[in-house]
This record gives structure tokens, C-alpha cells and sequence, in this order.
């Protein structure tokens, strides 16, 4: 009695362990393992009140270029898939007004610009988004970007005044890149 | 290539070397002499013992909680980033591990004090290590999916939790029986760490949303350290292409193993008692010591709290800044505000203490012949020790990791089959499983003794599919008591 009890209890466990196998396993499938995040972030922020803008008269009202090397960072240029550039305008001075967006590569060379013009307040925000990669521009623009360059023009003249409270051009802008980590 | 040796060398140290975890089919079942390393107070029928050195002690152990290779990897014909995404990715939690760990005794001996034939002592060097990397669920969705689809989440850093070790550890032990119904147990080690790494208790959080000013606003509040101690070295030699790394890396493992790396004490402690006529309770505690890191260490900590929301232009404030590169100053305040920083300060690191337990009840005929009683003090003999046919009971384990305590309890059934063969099997559920059916099988061939221990049996018939597996199995030569 007791050892068929100990036939019945051990027997099969040792069955198993003799009975060892397995499923088929393809590790190969790791290969198709794809790691695609869309990061976003914003790019930059210009603001310029207007009495900096009436100050500076009709005309250019600022121009300033500097270095932006978000694009062409090796693990960005190297991994991007597509994204969009998103960009509002939101003018509250009593003037049209034009904000140019130029990127430049390491010499200099524009490689891509956007241009805005806004009508004198009140206006609505200004939407505006611009894909790159998959049907859009040139993703070669961004990885070689390596400036952007941002003019303000007075289109208007350099005397009025908004009667909003603290009127002022804003413009925003941010990035959704999709890159392929694997 | 040094990456597969880089590999090779975390698998031999991981799994070979490396730190046993739950031993629920060798607590406590005292035929096999390495049952004294889980509980230095249990009963001992041995008048000496030598384990056969390299061959005395190995352990190996694995076990992922959540995901196992089966559901990553069966050729089943879906797509694998779907299996990912539903096994890994909504599957898995910050608390589910995956770990391997190990253990070989280098040599390990014991006699009976012929004096105080009460006493019986054990010493021996064996090397042990881990490897546990918990999930970090939150930064495998931020790489997995990105920031853009999850505006208002906090990614926690606190997810980050890894570490491993390799140390060999030299002890001493003294197991004495004080009467018929107490035998306790102390033995001391000194540890000499061979590397270690440990990332645990980290803070903070990545979150991306809604700017003040801009589209975006990218917030990251990082309270962030790695430690190490032995793996610059070990890289120094791995990127050295002038050495022979066949050479250099076992001279280095051997110097860290022989008091070359970071030194150590702790202590292991535990009992037997008998409360009543076939009942016993155990219990131990062990490595409750330290390990001081003053050499060839290196550690890495991110802390800090920033915000970004791009470059700013902002007029008039900014009319003057025309030559000011804006660019440079938004990293340089991004890395002041959160240094990465590395130093060499000295560390303490605890070591994992481990708690068993356990209630045990022998029945069916005994070959004992005499009593037990608190009638004094008797040496053990064979016979009285084996005073069992049959022997039912219950165990606990718990582990001290970096998520907290973590537990496993047992039941089990052991069976002796004359003076050749003694069986233990066991059920046990814990993190990884609740289907854990461990058997064990003890035999003595005259002075030669083997065992083999395995867990997890019904994983076995399809391993890929197991999350857990564990092996060990050693031959060691017994002289027992009346002999």
C-alpha cells in the first residue's frame, strides 16, 4: 500500500521531467520587433510687444539667427521617420505683420522657410502645420538644419496702438517626429 | 565581440555564480549536507561530510513573473509586435521581474567535534550571484509609444529598479544540538564582492504637457543612482585590445574572488525544535551582514528638476542677446539643472536577507528506537536522526529585493525508502507561479551521496512556457553518526 503511494506520487513526476519538450520557438521573430515613438516637444517661442515693433518703425523689426541642432543630432537625423512642424500666430497689435522662419544648414544655406502674414487684431489664431517625410517635405531639410533664422516685418506703420491689453505678435512652434528606435 | 563576451561573462557570473534565491526542496531536508547552508541549526546525522569540490553545490535558477519565452517567441504565426504589445506592454507591471541566479560550491567540508560530539562544524567557499531587472513599465511606453499620444502622463522613474552581484563568500559554522528538543546554529561569512551593480529606490518623473508660453512644455524631475563597485575594472580589460582578455579575465575574476574586491561579514543563524513527539519547527535567517565598497567603484546619479518649453525670444527683453547663442544656453541650463554626475564615493550594501520557516510533522513507522524526552543531553546517532518514514509539512521564504519583502510559501511531503533513498516534493506558489511542483531525490550509495533537486516540474514538459525553473544537484562523500 505504501509504496504503490509512493509509485503514484513520484512515478508521474519523474514521467515529466522524461517527458520534457517544447513548443516550436522562432527567435527570429525579434527581428520584426519595431520601436516607433512619436516624440514631441516645442521648437521655439518668439513675443514682441508693440511697442518694440513701433519703436523699430515700419519695416524689419527683428531678425536674429542662432543655432538649433534639435534636427541634426546624430540620434534624431539618423532615426527619423516623418513629423509635422506645428505653428500658431497670434497677433494682437493694431498692424499686419510678417514673421519669416528660415532654416539654414552649417554655410548658411536656407533650406526651408515658412512665412506668415497676420492681419492687424482682431484676427483669429493662426494655424499652420507642415509635414516632413511620407509625402511631405524633405526630411533632409531637418537633418541638415542647423540655424533657424527669425525676421519680424512691420507691414504696417509705427504709430498705432492696440487697444488689447499688452497687444503683442506671439508665435509658437512644436515638433511631433516619429523615429524608429529598432 | 566584446559584446558576446561581455554576454558570456553576465551568464557564467548571472547563472553560475550567482546568488540561490527560494531552496524550498533543500530547507530543511537534512540527508543532504548542504541543507546546513539554509538553516545552520537543523539536525545533523553526519559524523563528518566532504562535498566533492565543484561538484558539491550547483544551483541554477531562472524565473520571469508575467511573460514567459512561449508567449514572446512560439512560432505561432502572430505578429510579434502585437505579442509585445499585449504580453509585455499592457501585461506586464513594475513588480514583475525578470532574474536568473546561482550558486557553486568551490569546497565544502564538516566534521563532529569528537570532545563535544554535540557539536558539529561546517566551513567551506562557495560563489554566489544574481541578476533582477523589474520592469520598468512606464519608460518601455514612453520608448514604445512616445510622449505625443500621452500629453498629461507621468512617466515615474521610479520604475527603474536592477541589480546584480557576484561574490564569493567563505564560512564557518557551528550546529549544535543543546537537547533532544533544540539544535541551533550560527555560522559566520566573509564576503568578497566581485562586482556589484544596483539601481534601486528611484524618484521622479517625465510628463509632457500643455506649455505656458509655447505648444509644449517638457518636464523632467530625476532622482536617479546607479551604483558599482568591480565593473569599471572589468570594462577597462574588455575595451583593452592590447590585452589578452583570455588571461586577464580569470586573473580578475580570481583576484576579486580572493579578497582582491570589496570585503564583507555576515551571519546566518537558525534552530530546530521539536514540540512534541513528531513535530518540529525551523527556522533561519540568512546573510544579515554587509558589504563595504571601497574599490573600483563608480557611481552614476541624475537629479535634478527642469522644464523646457524650446528656445525663447522674447522682446525687448532679448533685443540686446543678438549674439547670444540661445542654443548653448538651453543645454548648459538643462545640465545644471539636472547634473549627470558620476563619483567614486565608498558604499554600504546590505545583503538580501532570506527568511525560511517551517512546521513539519513525521509519521508511519519509525526505525527509531528510542524516546524523545529532555531526559539530557545525547550525541545524534544515524537512526535517531532519520527518525522518520514519512514527514508532511509547510514552509516559508521571504527575500528582502528592491520592491520589498517578497514571499513564497510551501507544502510538503517527504518520504525516506530505506537507508538509500529519501524523496521530497513540494508545492509552492509565490510571484512567479502557483503551479510550482518541486521534487527532490536524495541518495546514498555507501559513503556517496547524491541529490538532485528540480522546481517547477509541470513547466518542464513545455520549459519556454514555464516562468520559473530552478536545478541543483550535488555529490558529496558522508561518514554518519555511528558509523
Amino acid at each position: 500500500m505504501k509504496r504503490g503511494f509512493v509509485i503514484f506520487l513520484f512515478v508521474p513526476m519523474v514521467f515529466m521531467i522524461l517527458q520534457s519538450c517544447a513548443d516550436e520557438q522562432n527567435f527570429d521573430q525579434f527581428d520584426d520587433l519595431s520601436v516607433e515613438p512619436t516624440l514631441a516637444s516645442s521648437i521655439f517661442y518668439f513675443e514682441s510687444d508693440e511697442a518694440t515693433i513701433n519703436l523699430a518703425g515700419p519695416g524689419a523689426f527683428y531678425t536674429q539667427s542662432f543655432t538649433f541642432e534639435a534636427f541634426n543630432e546624430s540620434f534624431v537625423a539618423e532615426r527619423v521617420l516623418d513629423g509635422v512642424i506645428v505653428y500658431e500666430v497670434e497677433n494682437t497689435t493694431s498692424k499686419e505683420l510678417a514673421i519669416l522662419i528660415e532654416f539654414l544648414d552649417a554655410g548658411g544655406t536656407v533650406l526651408d522657410s515658412e512665412s506668415f502674414v497676420v492681419q492687424p487684431e482682431p484676427t483669429p489664431l493662426l494655424e499652420r502645420q507642415i509635414a516632413y517625410g511620407n509625402g511631405g517635405r524633405s526630411l533632409d531639410i531637418l537633418r541638415n538644419t542647423t540655424n533657424i533664422r527669425v525676421s519680424g516685418d512691420n507691414l504696417g506703420d509705427g504709430t498705432s496702438v492696440s487697444s488689447a491689453s499688452e497687444p503683442k505678435i506671439i508665435l509658437r512652434s512644436s515638433a511631433e517626429f516619429r523615429l524608429r528606435l529598432r | 565581440m566584446k559584446k558576446v563576451t561581455v554576454l558570456m561573462l553576465t551568464i557564467f557570473l548571472g547563472m553560475v555564480t550567482s546568488h540561490a534565491q527560494n531552496k524550498a526542496l533543500l530547507y530543511d531536508f537534512y540527508e543532504v549536507p548542504q541543507s546546513l547552508m539554509l538553516n545552520p541549526g537543523v539536525r545533523t546525522p553526519y559524523k563528518w561530510h566532504a562535498g566533492i569540490p565543484l561538484l558539491s553545490g550547483i544551483a541554477v535558477q531562472a524565473g520571469s513573473s508575467g511573460v514567459t519565452v512561449n508567449d514572446l517567441f512560439a512560432n505561432d504565426g502572430v505578429d510579434f509586435n502585437t505579442k509585445v504589445r499585449e504580453k509585455v506592454l499592457d501585461g506586464l507591471s513594475k513588480n514583475d521581474d525578470f532574474g536568473g541566479s546561482g550558486q557553486i560550491e568551490v569546497f565544502y567540508g564538516g566534521f563532529r567535534n569528537t570532545k563535544r560530539p554535540n557539536d558539529y562544524y561546517s566551513f567551506g567557499m562557495y560563489g554566489e550571484g544574481f541578476i533582477a531587472q523589474f520592469w520598468p513599465r512606464d519608460l518601455a511606453i514612453l520608448a514604445f509609444e512616445g510622449n505625443a499620444n500621452n500629453l498629461e502622463r507621468r512617466f515615474d522613474l521610479n520604475h527603474i529598479a536592477t541589480q546584480g552581484e557576484a561574490v564569493n563568500v567563505f564560512h564557518f559554522g557551528v550546529n549544535r544540538k543543546l537537547n533532544n528538543k533544540w539544535t541551533v546554529g550560527l555560522r559566520a561569512k566573509l564576503y568578497s564582492s566581485v562586482f556589484e551593480f544596483k539601481s534601486v529606490r528611484n524618484d521622479g518623473y517625465f510628463v509632457t504637457t500643455q506649455g505656458e508660453n509655447n505648444i509644449l512644455r517638457n518636464t523632467l524631475v530625476a532622482d536617479v543612482t546607479m551604483r558599482t563597485s568591480g565593473i569599471e575594472s572589468l570594462f577597462d580589460i574588455l575595451n583593452d585590445d592590447d590585452v589578452a582578455q583570455s588571461v586577464e579575465l580569470p586573473k580578475w575574476l580570481l583576484g576579486r574572488s580572493l579578497f582582491g574586491g570589496n570585503l564583507g561579514a555576515g551571519v546566518d543563524i537558525g534552530f530546530t525544535h521539536n514540540i512534541g513527539r513528531s513535530s518540529y519547527v525551523t527556522a533561519s535567517l540568512l546573510d544579515v551582514g554587509f558589504i563595504y565598497h571601497n574599490n573600483d567603484v563608480k557611481n552614476y546619479t541624475l537629479n535634478g528638476a527642469a522644464t523646457n518649453e524650446g528656445v525663447e525670444i522674447v522682446l525687448p527683453e532679448d533685443a540686446s542677446n543678438l549674439n547670444a547663442d540661445i542654443w548653448q544656453d538651453l543645454i548648459d541650463d538643462f545640465e545644471r539643472q539636472i547634473p549627470f554626475e558620476t563619483d567614486e564615493r565608498a558604499y554600504l550594501s546590505l545583503r538580501p536577507i532570506k527568511l525560511y520557516s517551517s512546521f513539519r510533522y513525521n509519521f508511519g513507522e519509525r526505525s527509531l528506537k528510542s524516546k524523545v524526552c529532555d531526559c539530557g543531553i545525547k550525541p545524534n546517532t544515524k537512526t535517531d536522526s532519520f527518525d522518520y518514514l514519512n514527514a508532511v509539512g509547510g514552509q516559508f521564504f521571504m527575500i528582502n529585493q528592491p520592491r520589498g519583502p517578497q514571499a513564497a510559501i510551501t507544502a510538503f511531503y517527504q518520504r525516506r525508502l530505506g537507508n538509500v533513498l529519501a524523496l521530497k516534493t513540494t508545492y509552492t506558489a509565490d510571484k512567479y507561479t502557483f503551479s510550482n511542483i518541486g521534487l527532490g531525490l536524495n541518495v546514498q550509495a555507501g559513503p556517496v551521496n547524491f541529490y538532485v533537486l528540480a522546481d517547477n516540474l509541470l513547466g518542464y514538459p513545455n520549459l519556454p512556457d514555464s516562468n520559473y525553473a530552478s536545478l541543483q544537484f550535488g555529490f558529496n562523500i558522508i561518514s554518519w553518526n555511528g558509523n
